[in-house]
């Protein structure tokens, strides 16, 4: 058996290293930031608004073709979609009022605004239709979003993680004690800004479901921080006497087993997304896996410092556990 | 901890047979099964069957200003429609959210009958819909000597636009699936969307041909005396007309005020006429059959324009009064137009003209291509998860995978039972779950390791195992779950069926991980009775 030759009982002194994870993870966050602030995240459709097609690759619908047929800037590019199906993949914008009809141009400036992508979308998807004789089937996916909704998705999405973070505080405080609550939410926040950084620097598209990814790093990463809290706590109050440093260096060393197990289960079954799920899945699965990676390194060398540098007085009142589970 | 009384057990067993019983449908075909047993697996959201999204919206200005015309209109008749010496000349003016009224007739000494304009506007003020203490629809107010000013006070905006948003979906229902056969869901969305999601529909224009008509449908008469077009077109309608266009007719001049309004329409068909060629046909009302009667009567010779949405449809010659209120529309129309036409037509007026704000088309290709794709990963995360879990902690492993395998089937039936909505993301939920499932099983594992090392027996270091990992696993869970409820209340579409899965993964892991893993490890132990337990 394999753990046999797992570390079953390890005495590493992760407190020492302290200071190397704050300076890695302050390059880190400062690097994100830099990359948030100068090449910025690629929205996708969701947030960006506009219109993005995927249309079956045939001998007459190539990239070429398509760019040629198109009647306004296009960004055309070839692709594998889901089942390694070739696709082709038309983004764009708005149309300028002149080529959209004298029907739109009747429309007054407010219903100009919000009608643009809608209407661009079906100048485009005749256009195409007809230059090139495709068929509805061959459409695969025809998305616009207009500019309203755009915003709103966006600041649902922000809104979303901010109310996760506060929620998350709120429970930390609440089972544990103030100390840990900051340290817990902090590392949450590290893991947000290195992840968008992340995006920002790999250019990969940000839309919905990265969000969706966000939050289930924040959920995970929780996850991983409140294990090492838990077991803070046990160890504190079985070794009243012993230093912060050690207590905190006890807890990792005994969860550490776990720790690497549960990120290896889920590693395995997010490779098993990313490589076979598809392209709409990759962005979320890629983000999951950065994640859980971050996730762990924060609730070590984030959470756990902060509450080592902010102390913990979880001797002055008694604490209960969950109260009287019996099996 | 160790305990497991009889009920205990038959409640765990019933659990995984209620799994298994919701899950079924997804795999096998149950159309043959006894009646009690659920015929149907979990829905599939329009990412992997296919098919059209649509948000859209009505705009408040506008559903505002179509009431206020609708009142001028009540004014008109109740200022015109009495006894001659009763009239009071006015005329009504909608201005974006505003009505207002200028009398036009002052009485012999120069006054204006001003107080009898309100005393009869203010009868046709009704209350507000579900307001309590009577709050009124419109606010009248007097301007000067001769104008009266209407608008619509901000608790009345709120019922109109509810009003309103529950006509138009009405009227999307009837437009896109004049029959109620078809499986296209409309549901609203705060006060001023509709959200339709239309599975295996590949084209979105046409849904979006027929609900961006108004589908104001109004019969008229007709001047077409050449003379007076041409003064028209010339840029001088006669008062009282205006000049509209139609494909057969071509431009004539139409009466402001209709004889027959889209009201009085009963019903609306597609039908063939002599030739077989598809044509509109429908039937008035009995009122509105009486009004179509007196205007053919009374118009011998002349033109009876039939339109919609400002276009000529059809404008017939009166030859002789029509009695029954059977109309048709013949024209140059394909049958799917006709169908379409005559389901706008039977749907009626829109409240407000809807702005479409997000469309999403996803082909029936790519929804079994993703199916497929997201099918293949899970099995293979799966199989990953478990080979890996049974490498680390041996037999407890296999309990692992076997209590990860129920946690599957639980979630599936989760998912069918509470009719939630599978979106791809949603697949990635569970294979994510997967994952994370077994890490409840870990902690406990990781906790019993610790036990054993610590010199006790297998029994009482499974005990201590359980007993102290619970509140680990519960805030470790809690936390997880806070995410996902988040996501639920604020994400769209398919990040919804994401956090449905992971949301419902994250009870059934806890409870396969907590329960049923304990009871295989219990029963194990109970009956080998080993020295040792290899974890």
């Amino acid at each position: 058996m394999l753990l046999k030759y797992w570390p079953q009982k390890t005495n590493l002194s992760f407190m020492n290293l302290r200071l190397i994870g704050a300076v890695v993870s302050a390059v880190l966050i400062a690097s994100s930031i830099f990359f948030l602030a100068t090449r910025g995240l690629n929205f996708g459709v969701d947030f960006a608004g506009g219109t993005v097609m995927e249309l079956e690759q045939t001998d007459t619908i190539t990239v070429e073709g398509v760019r040629q047929a198109m009647p306004l800037n296009a960004d055309v590019n070839s692709a594998v979609g889901t089942d390694a199906r070739s696709i082709v993949v038309v983004k764009y914008g708005e149309a300028d009022a002149s080529i959209l009809g004298e029907e739109f141009q009747a429309l007054s400036a407010s219903d100009q605004a919000e009608r643009a992508t809608g209407a661009t979308n079906e100048l485009v998807t005749e256009t195409l239709k007809e230059a090139l004789g495709i068929t509805d089937e061959q459409i695969l996916r025809n998305d616009s979003v207009g500019p309203k909704v755009s915003q709103e998705l966006f600041r649902d999405g922000i809104t979303a993680l901010i109310a996760a973070l506060a929620l998350m505080l709120v429970y930390i405080w609440f089972r544990f004690e103030w100390q840990f609550s900051v340290g817990a939410v902090a590392a949450l926040a590290h893991d947000v800004i290195i992840t968008l950084g992340v995006f920002a620097f790999l250019q990969m598209e940000f839309n919905l479901t990265t969000i969706a990814a966000l939050l289930t790093i924040i959920g995970y990463s929780m996850n991983d921080t409140v294990v090492v809290f838990d077991r803070v706590r046990e160890e504190k109050r079985k070794y009243k006497k012993m230093a912060d440093k050690e207590v905190i260096d006890l807890a990792l060393n005994g969860t550490l087993s776990r720790t690497l197990l549960t990120s290896g289960t889920t590693l395995l079954a997010l490779m098993a997304i990313f490589f076979l799920g598809g392209p709409v899945l990759r962005g979320m699965s890629f983000a999951l896996i950065w994640g859980v990676f971050i996730g762990t390194y924060s609730s070590i060398f984030i959470a756990s410092t902060i509450v080592l540098a902010l102390g913990m007085d979880l001797n002055k009142k008694p604490i209960e556990d969950v109260p009287g589970f019996q099996g | 901890m160790l305990q497991f009384p009889p009920w205990k057990v038959a409640l765990v067993l019933l659990t995984l047979a209620w799994g298994v019983v919701m899950a079924l449908p997804n795999v096998v075909n149950m159309d043959d099964a006894p009646g009690f047993m659920p015929k149907k697996g979990v829905n599939l959201g329009l990412d992997l069957q296919g098919g059209v999204y649509l948000m859209m919206e009505i705009n408040p200005d506008e559903v505002i200003a179509n009431r206020l015309e609708v009142f001028a209109g009540d004014v008109r008749s109740a200022f015109t429609n009495v006894t001659p010496s009763e009239r009071i000349g006015h005329l009504p003016d909608v201005k974006g959210r505003q009505l207002e009224i200028t009398l036009t007739r002052p009485d012999a000494e120069g006054n204006f009958p001003m107080d009898e304009a309100l005393r009869r506007m203010r009868k046709l003020n009704g209350n507000v819909e579900g307001a309590i203490g009577g709050a009124k629809t419109y606010e009248i107010e007097q301007l000067g000597t001769d104008r009266i000013l209407v608008t619509v006070p901000a608790a009345s905006e709120e019922a109109l636009m509810k009003d309103a948003l529950g006509k138009t979906m009405t009227i999307v229902r009837r437009r896109v699936d004049p029959d109620g056969v078809s499986e296209i869901s409309i549901t609203p969305q705060g006060n001023d969307r509709i959200i339709l999601e239309a599975p295996g529909e590949p084209d979105p224009q046409r849904l979006k041909d027929l609900l961006s008509r108004d589908g104001k449908m109004t019969f008229n008469l007709v001047d077409d005396s050449p003379s007076a077009i041409t003064s028209a077109q010339a840029g001088v309608a006669r008062a009282g007309y205006r000049l509209l266009e139609g494909p057969t007719t071509g431009a004539l001049l139409v009466r402001n005020i209709p004889e027959v309004t889209g009201a009085d329409i009963a019903n609306a068909a597609q039908g063939f006429d002599e030739g077989n060629r598809p044509q509109i046909t429908f039937r008035l009302n009995s009122n509105g059959a009486r009004k179509f009667y007196d205007t053919t009567r009374n118009n011998s010779g002349k033109l009876f324009a039939i339109v919609l949405d400002d276009v000529i449809m059809s404008a017939p010659r009166i030859n002789e009064p029509i009695p029954g209120g059977n109309v048709r529309i013949t024209g140059d129309f394909t049958q799917e137009e006709a169908t379409d036409l005559a389901a706008i037509i039977e749907a009626g007026e829109m409240p407000a003209k809807v702005q479409f704000l997000d469309q999403r088309t996803v082909s029936a290709t790519l929804g079994h291509d993703s199916i497929r794709a997201g099918t293949r990963a899970s099995m293979i995360g799966l199989a990953l998860v478990a080979i890996f879990m049974i490498i680390a902690y041996g037999l407890m492993g296999g309990f692992a995978v076997g209590s990860l395998a129920a946690n599957i089937v639980l979630i599936l039936g989760g998912l069918s039972g509470l009719g939630a909505t599978l979106t791809l993301p949603g697949i990635a939920g569970i294979i994510l779950t997967i994952g994370m499932a077994v890490d409840a099983n870990v902690l406990v594992f990781e906790r019993i390791r610790e036990e054993q090392r610590a010199g006790r027996s297998p029994l009482t270091a499974v005990q201590a195992g359980y007993e102290r990992a619970f509140s680990t696993i519960l805030d470790a869970n809690v936390t997880t779950l806070i995410a996902a409820i988040i996501l639920y209340l604020l994400g769209s579409g398919p990040v919804k069926g994401f956090a449905v899965t992971l949301a419902i993964g994250i009870v059934t892991s806890v409870f396969t991980a907590f329960v049923v893993t304990r009871w295989f490890t219990v029963m194990w132990l109970k009956t080998f009775r080993p020295k040792k337990l290899a974890v």
